[in-house]
C-alpha cells in the first residue's frame, strides 16, 4: 500500500541548494537575455555598426575563451577528486580554477587598458556601450565566481568536505559552468558577429 | 555519478577547444555574413549544450527539473522577437 502511495521526487537527488542555484542561475541567465537583446536592439536601429575585428582582439580574446574551457574542466575535476575521496586534488583543482579565473580577469583589465589608452570608452558609440555593458557584467560575474571558489577552497583546507557530502562544490560548479557557458555566448555575440 | 568520469571530462574539453577553434575559422572564412552568423550561433549553442550537459551534469537531473531549465529559452526568443518587431515603430525618426 505505502509503495502504491508513494510519490516519485519531481526533482530525484536534486537538494535545495541545488536547486537554488540552478533558480538563481535561470533568473541571471534572462540577465544577461535582456543585456544581449538590448545590444541586438541597439545594433537592428544603429546607421552603422563596426566590424568587431577592427576594434577588439580576437586572437587575445579567443585565448581567453579556451582559458575558461580549461577552468571549466579544472573545476568538474575538483568534484570529481572529492567523489574519490581526494582532498589533495580538490584542493589543487579549486586552486587551478581560481588562478584560471584570474588571469582571464587580468587579460581583460589589460584589454580595457588598452581600449581606454586608444580612447575607445562606453561614451565613445552605441557599440563600445553595448560591448562595455556586457562584457563589464561578465567579468563581474567571473570575480564573484573567483571569490566564491576562495571560501569554498578555505573551507576544503578546513576538511569540510567529504567523498558523502559534495554539495557545496557541486553547486559551485554549477556556477563556475554557467559563466563559462555564458561566455561563450557572449564571445560569439560581441566579439565574432 | 558513480563511476569515474574523466575521460568524458577531458574529451569535452578538446570537443571544446576545437569547436573555439572552428569559430575562429568560420570567422576568418571569407563567406557571406548569414551564413557565418548562422555557422557561429550552431557552434556557440553545440558549445553551450555540451558545458550544460556534461559539465553542470545536466543529463544526470530528472527530465522535470531539465524542462524547467529550458522553458526560459523560448521566452528569451519571443522577447527578443518582439522587440525587433516593435522596433520600426518606436525608433524610427
Amino acid at each position: 500500500m505505502s509503495e502504491a502511495l508513494a510519490i516519485k521526487d519531481p526533482f530525484g537527488k536534486a537538494t535545495t541548494g541545488k536547486l537554488g542555484m540552478w533558480l538563481f542561475i535561470i533568473m541571471d541567465g534572462l540577465s544577461f537575455g535582456g543585456l544581449l537583446i538590448g545590444g541586438a536592439a541597439l545594433r537592428a536601429t544603429a546607421p552603422s555598426w563596426p566590424n568587431p575585428g577592427d576594434l577588439l582582439n580576437i586572437p587575445l580574446t579567443g585565448f581567453n575563451t579556451f582559458l575558461l574551457i580549461c577552468t571549466s574542466f579544472t573545476m568538474v575535476m575538483a568534484l570529481n577528486s572529492l567523489e574519490k575521496g581526494s582532498q589533495s586534488g580538490l584542493k589543487k583543482y579549486l586552486a587551478l580554477t581560481m588562478a584560471g579565473g584570474l588571469v582571464f580577469l587580468g587579460i581583460q583589465v589589460y584589454e580595457y587598458y588598452h581600449f581606454i589608452l586608444d580612447g575607445f570608452i562606453p561614451s565613445t558609440s552605441i557599440y563600445a556601450a553595448v560591448f562595455y555593458a556586457t562584457t563589464c557584467f561578465h567579468g563581474l560575474h567571473v570575480l564573484s565566481g573567483v571569490i566564491y571558489i576562495a571560501c569554498i577552497l578555505y573551507a576544503a583546507n578546513q576538511g569540510r568536505y567529504t567523498a558523502h557530502d559534495t554539495d557545496h562544490v557541486e553547486i559551485l560548479g554549477i556556477f563556475w559552468h554557467f559563466v563559462d557557458l555564458i561566455w561563450i555566448f557572449v564571445f560569439t555575440v560581441i566579439y565574432l558577429i | 555519478m558513480d563511476k569515474d568520469h574523466k575521460k568524458t571530462y577531458f574529451y569535452n574539453a578538446v570537443a571544446l577547444t576545437v569547436l573555439t577553434v572552428l569559430e575562429l575559422g568560420v570567422y576568418q572564412m571569407p563567406i557571406a555574413k548569414m551564413s557565418q552568423i548562422v555557422l557561429l550561433f550552431a557552434f556557440a549553442i553545440t558549445k553551450m549544450m555540451l558545458v550544460a550537459m556534461i559539465y553542470m551534469h545536466l543529463r544526470y537531473e530528472t527530465k522535470v527539473l531539465r524542462r524547467i531549465l529550458f522553458i526560459p529559452i523560448p521566452a528569451a526568443i519571443l522577447f527578443a522577437w518582439a522587440l525587433m518587431y516593435d522596433l520600426p515603430f518606436r525608433w524610427a525618426i
